[in-house]
């Protein structure tokens, strides 16, 4: 499968932290081929297995969840209330449609707002939050069917933009496609290492999930595989730059010499990187899988991503294919 | 629930003609009516009038619902290849971010915003500012976006059409619903007592502009003004602010900015929803405007009404209506030109 299609094809999954199975099914499907074994853990990871020659592990992690909602309350004729899972910002919400999970199927509801005719002119400075958000479903067949408790999503549609590529929950499923993709080189760039590709759940609310894996494996390395804000001006940081290739960040949660030997072996093979300084916490599964069991060698390799957390997400499927290319040679690195 | 077909209404509603672009709903409209109406023609604005013959023709009497919508223009093509952008009509900046765009009506674009880690804590629940939005098309710099988009490019958002539980979600329901039911009374292939003009007008959005120029060349004695109008019927009002009901069938105004509606031609309107039992309402605000306000201002002034498909969420890129609200204004406005002479005698 081209990587367009992969971008596509994971993007589709609606899987909210916690519910994470959809993404897990699409991504077994695709990474079965170029594994050895493929199994679920019990905090709703997958892992699969490429068998390496020298007895180490390398765990190769990317969170396979993604933001979304939960019922919170229901109202008259038809109209609900949701909380966020993670972090969402209330503007991208605004007149949506709403993908409802019922226990009888989808239900699609729209988040409405007042038109600018019925608003007050001391209301329009202000967005709403999730007190004042409502979620229309009375367009839906399935509207008596919604309960409290059910897992709802912002309907996705993806585009390609020239070579780009635009889509929802590409946070972090790109990064769940550069696995799949870094897997199926592992029969050319032969492994030293056992490679346990790793999809974990709850990442985007600080859950378990990663660390868990990471304590039952005993890896002797890993890395994590996550998205990073690319073309935004973050002040004192360098400019990372969306179509110039994965980012290593190096710091405190980061280990030097893991860092380093993935710098060298992305420039012997001509791997354009980027470097993304992180003096405190990344905020991704690295910050707690370096502390697991007795230390882990740690590794954070980002895919460059615009308008993270919004449902117009974007991507350069080449970043996709060059951290793929990335974590296939990083299996021949010995420390 | 009965279902209701609404012939036309997914593919205007799909259709990108923001004010000031409307060819693609035009041309679609000319196709679909041509052969049903005895002349068509289209004006310097860029109006399509189509013409019907009365069996006794003493009044002229306009049927008008407008063709653009909200939306955008391309007002900038900026260094890293994005675009900048001004809305066309009244949009609320907060309704734009994180939306799937069309420029054009076929280059796929997208409007992102700083990621939310990335805010301050103040920004988050702050009104965006167009000035700080973008359309992203996948250009790396201002010399590959160029290649696609010109400035005065028109931008649409790219909502497709749903139809469950007899209610229709969409874009552009104000006023593609109003040409869907003009076209459903075109297509009963009916000839009434009155000659008929329908006019499907351009630039209502930006301030009634299409339908200034109607009265030169029709000199109409009377006019129905078909829209789609503000609801507020949910939780974003309280109730006693809110202007229609979904489904409690056509909005019929008594007043909105800048014209009272002929009392005549008001009445008339309720006493033909009486006489065949069809459902309808009051519209209970007087907030808005429509090419009633204008018509009733041009020439020596052409008395007009106002009927109307109740919409939620409208000026956005997702709005709702009720499919049985629009069948019963298929419904009444059919009624009333079967009245004849008799309608606002």
């Amino acid at each position: 499968m081209d990587t367009v299609s992969l971008l596509k094809c994971l993007s589709s999954a609606d899987s909210p932290s916690g519910y994470e199975d959809e993404a897990l099914k699409a991504i077994e499907e695709n990474i079965k081929p170029y594994v050895d074994s493929v199994r679920k853990h019990k905090m709703n990871a997958l892992i699969a297995v490429k068998n390496g020659q020298n007895g180490k592990k390398l765990g190769i992690f990317a969170h396979a969840d993604e933001i979304g909602f939960v019922v919170a309350k229901l109202e008259e004729r038809g109209f609900l209330r949701v909380e966020p899972i993670g972090g969402i910002d209330p503007k991208v919400v605004i007149s949506q449609r709403i993908k409802i999970f019922t226990k009888q199927g989808v239900a699609t509801g729209v988040v409405g707002f007042l038109p600018p005719h019925l608003q007050k002119d001391d209301q329009k400075d202000k967005v709403p939050d999730y007190n004042d958000i409502y979620v229309d479903v009375s367009c839906s067949p399935l509207s008596e069917a919604v309960s409290v408790g059910d897992i709802c999503v912002i309907e996705g549609r993806c585009t390609s933009l020239g070579d780009r590529f635009s889509g929802k929950a590409l946070d972090n499923r790109a990064s769940c496609a550069a696995l799949i993709l870094a897997a199926s080189k592992l029969e050319i760039i032969k492994n030293r290492a056992d490679v346990y590709f790793i999809f974990s759940s709850q990442e985007e609310i600080a859950g378990p999930g990663a660390v868990s894996v990471a304590y039952e494996l005993g890896l002797d390395e890993a890395i994590v595989v996550d998205v990073t804000h690319g073309n935004e001006h973050v002040p004192q940081m360098p400019p990372i730059k969306i179509s110039e290739g994965p980012v290593l960040a190096v710091g405190p949660v980061i280990n030097r010499e893991f860092y380093k030997a993935l710098c060298d072996v992305a420039k012997r093979h001509g791997v354009r990187t980027q470097i993304e300084p992180t003096p405190g916490r990344s905020h991704t599964d690295t910050d707690e899988v370096q502390l697991t069991r007795s230390g882990i060698r740690t590794a954070l390799v980002s895919i460059p991503l615009m308008y993270m957390h919004t449902p117009v997400e974007l991507v350069d499927p080449r970043d996709v294919e060059e951290t793929a290319r990335l974590l296939a040679l990083a299996s021949t690195v010995n420390l | 629930m009965k279902e209701v077909k609404a012939l036309y209404l997914k593919e205007l509603s799909e259709l990108d003609g923001v004010s000031g672009d409307e060819e693609r709903v035009r041309k679609f409209i000319e196709e679909k009516i041509k052969d049903k109406v005895d002349s068509l023609k289209v004006d310097v604005l860029g109006n399509l009038i189509a013409f019907k013959k009365g069996t006794r023709s003493n009044r002229k009497f306009v049927l008008a619902a407008h063709m653009d919508e909200v939306g955008f223009m391309v007002t900038n093509i900026e260094d890293d290849g994005t675009l900048s952008f001004g809305p066309v009509g009244g949009v609320d900046p907060r309704v734009v971010v994180g939306k799937h765009v069309r420029i054009n009506g076929e280059l796929p674009g997208v409007i992102g915003y700083k990621a939310i880690h990335l805010q301050k804590k103040d920004e988050l629940l702050a009104s965006p500012k167009f000035e700080n939005l973008r359309v992203h098309i996948g250009a790396r710099s201002k010399e590959e976006a160029s290649r696609k988009v010109e400035l005065g490019d028109y931008i649409s958002f790219a909502t497709d059409f749903r139809q469950e539980n007899s209610r229709a979600t969409g874009k552009a329901f104000d006023d593609r619903a109003g040409c869907a039911v003009l076209m459903e009374v075109i297509e009963q292939e009916q000839r009434y007592e009155d000659d008929l003009y329908f006019a499907f007008l351009v630039q209502e959005e930006p301030g009634l502009r299409g339908s200034a120029v109607l009265f030169e060349q029709v000199c109409p004695d009377l006019a129905l003004v078909i829209e789609g109008t503000t609801a507020g019927d949910d939780p974003g009002l309280p109730e006693h602010q809110w202007a229609t009901h979904l489904g409690d069938g056509p909005a019929i105004t008594f007043m909105h900015r800048g014209y009272v509606v002929n009392k005549k031609i008001y009445e008339s309107i309720l006493q033909v929803a009486q006489k065949y039992d069809i459902k309808h309402q009051p519209k209970r605000r007087t907030a808005g405007g429509t090419d009633a306000a204008r018509l009733a201002k041009t020439g020596g002034g052409v008395p007009a009404g106002v009927i109307s498909v109740p919409a939620r969420y409208i000026h956005s890129p997702l709005s709702m209506i009720d499919l049985g609200d629009f069948e019963n204004t298929v419904k009444l406005v059919s009624k009333i030109l079967e009245e004849g002479e008799g309608f606002a005698r």
